[in-house]
């Protein structure tokens, strides 16, 4: 008996060291970036915003992504409230990363298309706790990838991997990352202020399984610091439709859906 | 007198124990009271604190790489601190620009790296140039002054942040001049310099009394022991503070003064009476003369204490703590002060032995009965003049007591070449104000204030209320309208107007939040568009300023209402006022009930009814000419001057006491209205005499103080005394004269 026990416990410690010795940190993140995620998406988000004396907003948006490999675009129609009804928003990011984003919103009620270009990341989304990095803009070339130590849920194993920018100035001194070893999905990420103390929390709250695609329906984005929270809900979502190019254009944003 | 010893150290152990200074003046709010109830919600609403400003000043202009740099790294340094969230500070360095294309919009910061290429530099300041929600705000127009502001919320300041921000300032001084202004900064200084004047100051004005006192009783024993009656109910006072666990509110300095005023006079009637008691038999035993005057003078001695008590205790019906807690304590120190009197003197005067009584005292003696039947004789040909004064000098004051202002600001309270309200002018005279006053409207509709009707009377009321010349400017969401509308105009200045629809205002709020600071319109209006909050920057702090403001504001109250909207106010300028109103308001609450109980004690205790409404006379006098005087000299009512009405009848009425009382005994003695007034004048009106020089004379000292509150407090309170003292033994004597005052008695 006691011989069993040291058997496992001297290849618990072995697969351990395999692992850490196996992958970096930076192969890990790699891994939850090139996750397979289709080639294109569409769905209805339904973005709630909680404030920190519990006021609520919803926001009910259509969304279509389509990645054309070099570029990832993406096209918003907001269905409520109604005074923004109609309003469109579409970005285009590029994997090149010193290419800034390119992104434009149509105001109904200007009837104009302008382009806004902002140099910042950082920015928050639409008013949200979530900035455009934060849903899947940066790059992990961006930031140092270090696995800080392995975990276990549910039988299953989870890397913890802590990133720090490589710019001195960016938003957040590290995030930490844990993820899923077997399918590379990230379910949680703390990310930590210029003065190393927590700012949010992002967790996955609920996924679906598209043909093996993960899509994760249901995230929510607690900033513990200003004690609120952005939940952002998909449903009816559908993949690989194959998505017109021609859906990403200044003409359809003005059109409408 | 061991009992004596031990409550007195029992006590003093508690206030070396227990006693802690309390210098959060949001401590003295009544957070009770709807005014503040409402602003306390309103600033969770819109997030609304107070700023501290730091000013960065370089004569050369602050488009320089050293400059620029400082404002990054000051900007850095207050966002490190745990008492300030990052995203509360505000400088050239964390606004964002947005930016008004042909094609669109351009949101980015004004520079994260400082520019080293004189283009960068020159674009820099363009951009500076044409937004006008930094240009004159953050930057100052002639490009030589930049702010750094700090919002910090009314929880978090304290002594040591205070030190720590001056610190933090003055690390950055030279070549750039820095200056640290704003609200918590001035309330910090307030805290800071009053308290520790007054202690500066107390020692030296013990020292004046002491020496006065010295000169007056020409003993040093009896000067000792009248002391030592003030110290111990002083330290009485002080530890039943610390034992029910109250802190020291900065009103509560002025206790001591109290007291020690207060105090003095039960010593100074005692032993002029020993004197006097001694001069008039002087083979009488220690024993005998120490029981006789204590027979004599207990009833005078209790009825001022009680009277006074009375007077003190009145102040309980303010609304704010920390001068009911200033009342009761005072009250408690009265009182302690009587008992101490009437034991410790005793048993001192038992122990030590009596004073001896001077060969020249029955010559000193004549003097002074000479000088009371001269001052008798002199009043009563002279008092058809003596009333003609009182009534003009009555008729005078009550004009100026209608040009009576109240003053809620705090920097009117410094000298005017003081540091601090230099820097208040420095920053008022390059940017918007110091000082802010919010409006906030309330809509019963949601989506409200996303109406373009509604939003151009908000931007209307702002325009009209900005040509108030104190107001330096306004800001709210009409800004961010007219703003966004303008850059998705390719900045085309003619759309800096409200958009047309309320579906584009809907969506420009919209487009702010995607490309802006969210938080930033949170700050203005809520999720719903039902609520709004404009700030006006005001150039000064003072009442007459606030109100002035608030009456622009008015005139457009009923336009509001025929939309449904109602108009309230908030933040720490408007609560400051109410304050200021509530501290008046309680203080004519207080005056006017201390007077009926005065009134009504004194009836009771001279079983007369007439004697209680005699006796009231000359506090009556002090109290509006001490209001008429401050009316006349334009020194407003502010929480210092506010509480000395209370005080002046509470010391005052003691004069009126002794005069009574000794006149009553004298005239049962000998029946003769005159004769009794002439003792009275040469008895009880020398040991007056005697106390209000004492106590005039250490008050005058607080006008060599550095804190002009503390100045007032010194002149008021003199100049209260003498028209106590003068009221006293004149017009109450003429009128005592004429009324034939307790003559029934002796029937």
């Amino acid at each position: 008996m006691k011989r069993i026990v040291m058997a496992v416990m001297l290849i618990a410690l072995f697969s351990g060291q395999l692992m850490a010795t196996d992958i970096t940190g930076l192969q890990v993140i790699q891994n939850v970036d090139n996750r397979p995620t289709g080639d294109d998406m569409q769905g209805d988000l339904k973005m709630t915003l909680v404030n920190s004396r519990g006021e609520t907003r919803v926001r009910d948006i259509k969304q279509f992504t389509r990645d054309f490999g070099d570029v990832e675009k993406k096209i918003m129609f907001f269905m409520s409230p109604a005074d923004v009804r109609n309003t469109s928003f579409m970005s285009w990011s590029y994997d090149d990363e010193s290419k800034s984003d390119d992104q434009w919103i149509y105001l109904p009620a200007l009837k104009r298309v302008k382009r806004i270009s902002s140099d910042s990341n950082s920015d928050y989304f639409m008013g949200s706790d979530f900035t455009y990095d934060d849903l899947g803009d940066r790059h992990p070339s961006e930031d140092r990838h270090e696995i800080l130590r392995t975990e276990e849920v549910d039988g299953r194993t989870v890397y913890v991997v802590e990133s720090v920018p490589k710019d001195e100035d960016y938003m957040y001194s590290r995030t930490v990352t844990w993820v899923f070893a077997d399918t590379w999905v990230g379910y949680k990420k703390e990310y930590y202020d210029e003065d190393d103390d927590l700012l949010k929390i992002l967790t996955v709250e609920e996924q679906e399984d598209h043909d093996g695609i993960i899509v994760l329906t249901r995230t929510k984005m607690t900033h513990v610091q200003k004690n609120q929270h952005t939940v952002m809900s998909f449903s009816n979502v559908t993949l690989n439709q194959g998505i017109d190019e021609g859906k990403f254009t200044e003409r359809i944003m003005r059109r409408g859906l | 007198m061991a009992i004596v010893m031990v409550i007195t150290v029992f006590f003093f152990m508690q206030m070396k124990d227990g006693s802690r200074m309390e210098t959060d003046l949001d401590e003295y709010m009544p957070h009770n009271h709807p005014a503040f109830v409402y602003s306390d919600l309103a600033e969770e609403w819109f997030d609304i604190k107070d700023g501290i400003i730091i000013a960065i000043e370089n004569p050369d202009g602050i488009y320089n790489p050293a400059t620029l740099t400082k404002i990054k790294q000051i900007t850095k340094d207050l966002q490190k601190l745990d008492e300030i969230e990052k995203s509360d500070v505000t400088s050239l360095y964390t606004a964002d620009n947005i930016l008004g294309t042909e094609e669109g919009m351009d949101v980015k910061p004004f520079y994260k790296r400082v520019p080293e290429s004189a283009e960068g530099m020159d674009e820099l300041r363009e951009n500076v140039r044409t937004n006008d929600m930094v240009f004159g705000r953050l930057v100052s127009e002639d490009e030589t002054v930049t702010v750094v502001i700090a919002r910090i919320g009314d929880d978090v300041f304290s002594q040591e942040f205070y030190e720590q921000i001056l610190e933090l300032a003055n690390s950055y001084e030279g070549p750039e001049n820095i200056y640290v202004a704003g609200r918590p900064i001035v309330e910090g200084t307030m805290a800071q310099l009053g308290p520790a004047d007054m202690k500066k100051m107390v020692p030296i004005v013990i020292a004046v009394i002491l020496l006065v006192l010295l000169i007056l009783l020409r003993s040093f024993r009896n000067t000792l022991l009248t002391m030592v009656v003030v110290f111990f109910s002083t330290i009485w006072a002080f530890g039943l503070m610390a034992l029910t666990g109250i802190p020291i509110y900065s009103v509560s300095t002025m206790i001591p003064v109290m007291l020690i005023s207060i105090g003095v006079a039960d010593g100074i009637h005692v032993f002029s009476h020993l004197s006097f008691h001694i001069s008039e038999n002087p083979t009488a035993s220690k024993l005998d003369v120490v029981r006789e005057v204590l027979r004599e003078m207990w009833l005078p001695v209790v009825m001022t204490s009680v009277t006074t008590a009375a007077g003190f205790i009145s102040l309980l019906t303010s609304q704010v703590y920390p001068i009911k807690y200033f009342g009761l304590f005072t009250a408690f120190g009265v009182l302690s002060a009587m008992t101490l009197s009437l034991f410790l003197i005793p048993a001192g005067l038992m122990i030590l032995g009596l004073p001896k009584v001077r060969q020249a005292k029955p010559g000193s003696d004549n003097q002074a009965g000479k000088i009371a039947t001269w001052s008798t004789a002199t009043l009563l040909r002279g008092k058809f003049l003596v009333l003609a004064m009182t009534v003009a000098i009555i008729a005078i004051s009550v004009y100026g007591t209608s040009k009576v202002w109240i003053n809620s600001s705090f920097l009117d309270k410094f000298e005017k070449d003081s540091d601090i309200v230099l820097t208040d002018q420095f920053i008022n005279d390059h940017f918007g104000g110091t000082s802010t006053l919010n409006l906030i409207l309330e809509s019963e509709q949601a989506g409200a204030f996303k109406s373009p009707e509604i939003m151009e009377l908000v931007s209307e009321l702002q325009a009209d209320v900005e040509s108030i010349e104190i107001v330096g400017s306004s800001f709210g969401l009409v800004d961010y309208l007219k703003r966004m509308n303008k850059v998705m105009h390719a900045d085309a200045e003619e759309f800096n107007t409200i958009p047309e629809s309320s579906d584009l205002i809907a969506q420009y709020m919209l487009l702010y939040e995607m490309s802006g600071d969210p938080e930033n319109l949170w700050q203005v209006t809520d999720f719903e568009a039902r609520k709004l909050n404009v700030t006006f920057q005001i150039k000064s702090d003072n009442s007459k300023a606030t109100n002035e403001v608030i009456a622009g504001v008015e005139s457009f109250r009923d336009q509001f209402e025929e939309h449904g909207i109602q108009m309230n106010y908030a933040g720490s300028g408007y609560t400051a006022l109410v304050f200021t109103d509530l501290i008046l308001e309680g203080q004519i609450t207080s005056l006017l009930l201390s007077l009926v109980i005065v009134i009504l004690l004194l009836s009771l205790m001279f079983k007369n009814f007439k004697a209680g409404l005699i006796g009231a006379v000359p506090i009556t006098i002090t109290a509006i000419i001490s209001f008429g005087v401050m009316g006349l000299s334009g020194i407003p009512l502010s929480s210092t001057t506010a509480l000395l009405s209370s005080i002046s009848i509470g010391i005052g009425i003691d004069y009126a006491v002794h005069f009574l009382d000794r006149y009553r005994i004298n005239l049962r003695a000998n029946g003769d209205t005159r004769l009794s007034l002439v003792q009275t004048m040469g008895h009880s009106g020398r040991a007056i005499t005697f106390n209000a020089i004492v106590v005039i004379a250490g008050f005058l000292v607080l006008l060599f103080s550095v804190f002009p509150p503390n100045r007032e407090l010194g002149g008021f309170v003199s100049m209260n005394m003498f028209t106590s003292f003068a009221g006293t033994l004149t017009i109450m004597a003429l009128i005592v004269n004429k009324t034939k005052l307790f003559s029934k008695d002796t029937k």
